[in-house]
């Protein structure tokens, strides 16, 4: 259901506290959508470990890696379009250092790219190339930075091309219809807190209601009600013994106890996120495989179940 | 390098406890998610249980992290916590700050500009408004700021100062270089300043490329925003100096042998990149490295189970869909325990640098009594 309506957006964009799986949530939902038949391109930012060693390479499946500063050159360069004066430009030390230092404009920039990225099309036809671009958003860690970009720029800039088109990339962002904003977080204090602000702070500060909330990294009841018990029972008596080849009953037992904290744990922050945040909230399994193709295509059966 | 082998050789056990001791500055940096605050303040904790004076100044604290700090009613004031109950050893403080970086930002304002009307402009100016609070930079060179600021109290014999959350951990160090290059009206004199000085339109400027550049940030950002821009940057002329000798002095400071880097890093093989990275970077600047501290390991459940009478006692009687599943439940604690260990002793062997580790706790440290343990693992868990 939830996923039936992020998926039929044009633009899905993934926000959430460093180190909470945006972009393996992100990689999952373009698998889950590439699964029905959409054209998906998946975007990161300036990622350290892009995710097309894990996507792949696909006509329907396909990943970017935006570099801002590269991202910057492009659309000068497009803009300016005289190449040989364009270049002068480029490799003057005024933009060197004016406008690739500007706070916050690399950041528009990369708005800006993946805005043409949602609205190119297929040539000659209406079809647009991609059915739905998904974006990892970079950590800043200061919750929306980013997304807050486009309004603070056409706030200083209020005049001219580039407060145009922050104000162009702001109506992107806040239409319904086409963008669904996504948040990220995991079951502990710090990423359910700032979660929590952050869908707060998309609709106060940036005027984006979040659509939905991931609730990444889940660990699932494995014992039964009763086995819980005996796990206790056994670890308080000292039980010890060869369980299985390389495992000990005593080690065992210490692993199934901290599984049934952190199981606790889980539940005791989704209880919390699903009263302290309005939006559906969808849970994906702590894997304890490395994310690969394996694990990505796991996830998105998840997806498609939730 | 006769530094590198002295450091290869320091036993990953010495090299933090010593650093706590002896060192003056000591910055935690890394990846945005790993822990960096939390460190910060375990350390910080510990160096003043032992009898520092210590000032550990964080930046966006969780509430929870921020109430255990007792920095919920504060800004960007120290604040002395009660350690009491902790046993410090005489003398020993722990204060705590939280950085603002819009008010450290106004505080340099006022102190540097001497002409009320030039400060007026700058603090309303809608440019300002913008670089000052939410801006890529202004945070890093605000922590920078307040470094140098605070090295020089007296009240303090340490500072740890936790770094703000960057996209990447490097970015810390270059920000404040990014921002005073942009800063610099030298640049901005070069085009803006003929520009507007006389207060109305000509486009003679300089050279060639200066009119390019004129007409190109014209065309992208309007009239109405270069004027506010020059403005700040007329405004700003006076200071840009101050500024850019304060950058110095801290790149000074940070290059010294009374500062200290410690690197946190997460426990997953793909942060160990980030975390090389960095310490790359920091040798490259001259920066003297302490230790790598790799955050929330999770433990192997073989260590913690006996193993003395495992082979030999026999286990009860289990249902037998337990015993899988409990079997099932240690091998995958096993396998993210033993990646995430090679993982770190592959930093320390890469590097030939003192890696410690911290064990993953099974619950949320939100008190001064949990950040005491994590301190007493950072200072013995070698990886």
């Amino acid at each position: 259901m939830i996923l039936d309506d992020l998926l039929a957006r044009r633009l899905l964009i993934l926000s959430g506290k460093g180190g909470v799986g945006k972009s393996v949530v992100g990689m999952a939902l373009a698998v889950a959508a590439h699964r029905r038949g959409k054209r998906v391109l998946f975007v990161e930012v300036d990622a350290a470990l892009p995710a097309a060693r894990i996507l792949g390479d696909d006509a329907g499946l396909s990943s970017v890696n935006l570099d801002p500063p590269e991202v910057m050159d492009e659309y000068v360069r497009e803009t300016v379009r005289l190449d040989l004066l364009a270049r002068k430009v480029l490799d003057s030390p005024v933009y060197r250092r004016f406008f690739s230092a500007a706070p916050g404009l690399a950041d528009l920039m990369v708005l800006g790219k993946v805005m043409v990225l949602v609205e190119a099309h297929a040539r000659w036809s209406h079809r647009p190339l991609h059915d739905l671009v998904i974006v990892d958003a970079p950590a800043t860690g200061h919750g929306l930075a980013f997304l807050k970009v486009p309004l603070a720029a056409s706030e200083a800039v209020p005049v001219g091309p580039v407060g145009n088109n922050a104000r162009r990339i702001l109506r992107l962002l806040r239409d319904p219809e086409r963008t669904a904003l996504g948040i990220v977080a995991i079951p502990e204090e710090m990423a359910a807190v700032e979660a929590a602000e952050m869908h707060r702070l998309a609709a106060e500060d940036v005027g984006i209601v979040p659509r939905v909330l991931f609730l990444n990294q889940c660990h699932e009841r494995r014992f039964t009600d009763e086995e819980e018990a005996a796990v206790l029972r056994l670890a308080a008596a000292g039980a010890d013994g060869p369980l299985a080849p390389g495992v000990t009953l005593a080690g065992a037992l210490v692993a199934a106890r901290r599984h049934v904290r952190r199981r606790k744990l889980t539940r005791f922050y989704e209880r919390r996120l699903r009263r302290a945040v309005p939006a559906p909230l969808v849970t994906l399994p702590y894997l304890h495989e490395e994310i690969g193709p394996q694990s990505i295509r796991l996830l998105a059966s998840r997806l498609e179940a939730a | 390098m006769t530094r590198g082998g002295r450091r290869g050789r320091q036993a990953a056990g010495t090299a933090l406890p010593a650093a706590l001791r002896d060192k003056r500055i000591l910055v935690v940096g890394g990846a945005g998610g790993v822990g960096k605050t939390t460190v910060a303040a375990a350390l910080a904790l510990r160096a003043a249980l032992d009898g520092r004076r210590v000032l550990v100044c964080t930046i966006d604290p969780s509430r929870r992290l921020a109430t255990s700090l007792g920095l919920e009613r504060l800004r960007d004031r120290p604040r002395a916590l009660a350690l009491s109950r902790l046993g410090p050893r005489p003398g020993g403080a722990l204060m705590a700050m939280a950085l603002d970086t819009r008010r450290t930002f106004d505080a340099l304002v006022e102190r540097h500009m001497a002409d009320e009307e030039a400060r007026r402009r700058v603090l309303q100016n809608r440019f300002y408004k913008q670089v000052s609070s939410a801006m890529a930079g202004s945070h890093e060179y605000m922590a920078m700021e307040k470094l140098l600021e605070l090295s020089g109290d007296p009240r303090f014999d340490l500072v740890v100062l936790d770094t703000p959350p960057t996209r990447h951990a490097l970015d810390f160090l270059e920000a404040p270089d990014r921002l005073m290059g942009f800063l610099d009206t030298s640049v901005l004199r070069y085009f803006l300043k003929p520009y507007f000085v006389a207060g109305r339109l000509t486009l003679r400027v300089a050279t060639r490329t200066g009119a390019m550049a004129l007409r190109l940030a014209d065309r992208f950002l309007g009239l109405q925003f270069l004027q506010d821009l020059s403005e700040f940057f007329l405004a700003f002329e006076g200071m840009y100096d101050g500024f850019k000798a304060r950058a110095a002095q801290v790149k000074d400071l940070l290059r010294g042998p009374t500062a200290g880097f410690v690197v946190v890093a997460g426990p997953a093989p793909t942060a160990m990149d980030e975390a090389l990275y960095f310490h790359r970077r920091l040798r490259e600047g001259l920066m003297p490295f302490v230790s790598f501290v790799v955050n929330r390991v999770h433990p192997d459940p073989a260590r913690a189970g006996s193993t003395k009478g495992g082979g030999r006692t026999r286990p009860p009687a289990l249902d037998r869909a337990l015993a899988e599943k409990l079997a099932a439940v240690f091998r995958d604690q096993q396998r993210v325990a033993r990646r995430e260990g090679r993982a770190a002793a592959g930093l320390a062997a890469r590097t030939g640098e003192p890696t410690v580790v911290i064990p993953e706790r099974d619950a949320d440290v939100h008190d001064l009594r949990g950040l005491k343990e994590i301190g007493e693992a950072a200072l013995k868990g070698k990886a």
